[in-house]
């Protein structure tokens, strides 16, 4: 049955994508000014919004870690494989904002890079996270996991910040398309529709993966106690 | 086709081949990795100390 439900919701998750991308590409209409390599937008963008999304949920993670890891062991190690599933799956939408981002930069203004705010608090924000999880790979001993936790708390504090960056600041990077007054917004209904299809798809997309993660952590963690346990025993 | 138009086009496919490539890449290693612990766990049960 769970096997079942699993498939059924991959199947969803592929024909969202599918119908997304024809959305994206065939329905949506050019835009004005930049043409066709406007379409760039629609993965870009719901691509930063799950990634934001998943560092709240590596965030949640973290502070779960720390709060169970003395009186709650169990908790504390569901608590830290989401933190590693939500900054590991992160870091990958994040990399796709940091590649898209450029290929529609060096069309739209002519440059691939500039050290705006935005273009530059998404970059550390994704280098925290590579950091923490290159911590997570190569240190060892028992403080891994507690310095982990307080690094995904940091590396989360930029998030804000990469989305008030361009609120805040005179920015190369266009003005916030939603949330940002009263000329923000996206006017073409047609338009509208496309972006709405791909951020749940791409949502969709995400949940998948990140489930898949969290589980294969989580087999991880508990090979890796079952192991300690016959080490311990011998 | 105009230049302009052909580069737009050659960008955006670009774009979007790239994206899947990383989501896909990521799926791909996610895969290896489960692969390679059932494989492992299997080999503890059988092997026990």
């Amino acid at each position: 049955m769970k096997k079942l439900a699993i498939g059924l919701y991959a199947a969803l998750t592929v024909a969202l994508m599918v119908w997304g991308f024809y959305q994206a590409i065939y329905v949506a209409p050019d835009e004005q000014t930049m043409h066709e390599v406007q379409r760039i937008f629609y993965y870009h963008v719901p691509s930063a919004m799950v990634a934001f999304l998943f560092f709240a949920i590596s965030l949640a993670g973290s502070i779960g870690y720390l709060a169970c890891r003395r009186n709650r062991a169990e908790w504390a190690q569901i608590s830290d494989a989401w933190a590693l599933a939500g900054a590991e799956v992160g870091v990958v939408f994040c990399t796709v904002v940091l590649i898209t981002g450029p290929l529609w930069g060096r069309r739209a203004w002519g440059i691939w890079w500039t050290w705006d705010a935005r273009l530059t608090t998404t970059l550390v924000l994704w280098l925290i996270y590579v950091s923490y999880l290159l911590l997570r790979r190569f240190a060892a001993g028992p403080q891994v996991q507690t310095l982990a936790a307080v690094l995904g708390i940091f590396g989360a504090l930029d998030v804000p910040i990469v989305y008030m960056s361009n609120r805040w600041w005179r920015t190369q990077h266009p003005a916030p398309v939603f949330g940002g007054g009263e000329d923000s917004g996206i006017k073409d209904p047609a338009m509208l529709h496309a972006f709405a299809w791909n951020v749940i798809a791409w949502l969709a997309w995400g949940i998948l993966i990140l489930a898949l993660r969290y589980r294969v952590e989580r087999q991880h963690q508990k090979f890796a106690a079952q192991e300690a346990q016959e080490a311990l025993d011998a | 086709m105009d230049e302009r138009v052909l580069l737009d086009h050659q960008f955006t496919v670009a774009a979007y081949v790239v994206t899947w490539a990383v989501q896909l890449g990521y799926l791909a290693w996610l895969g290896l990795k489960w692969r390679a612990q059932k494989r492992n766990a299997a080999r503890a049960a059988r092997n026990p100390r």
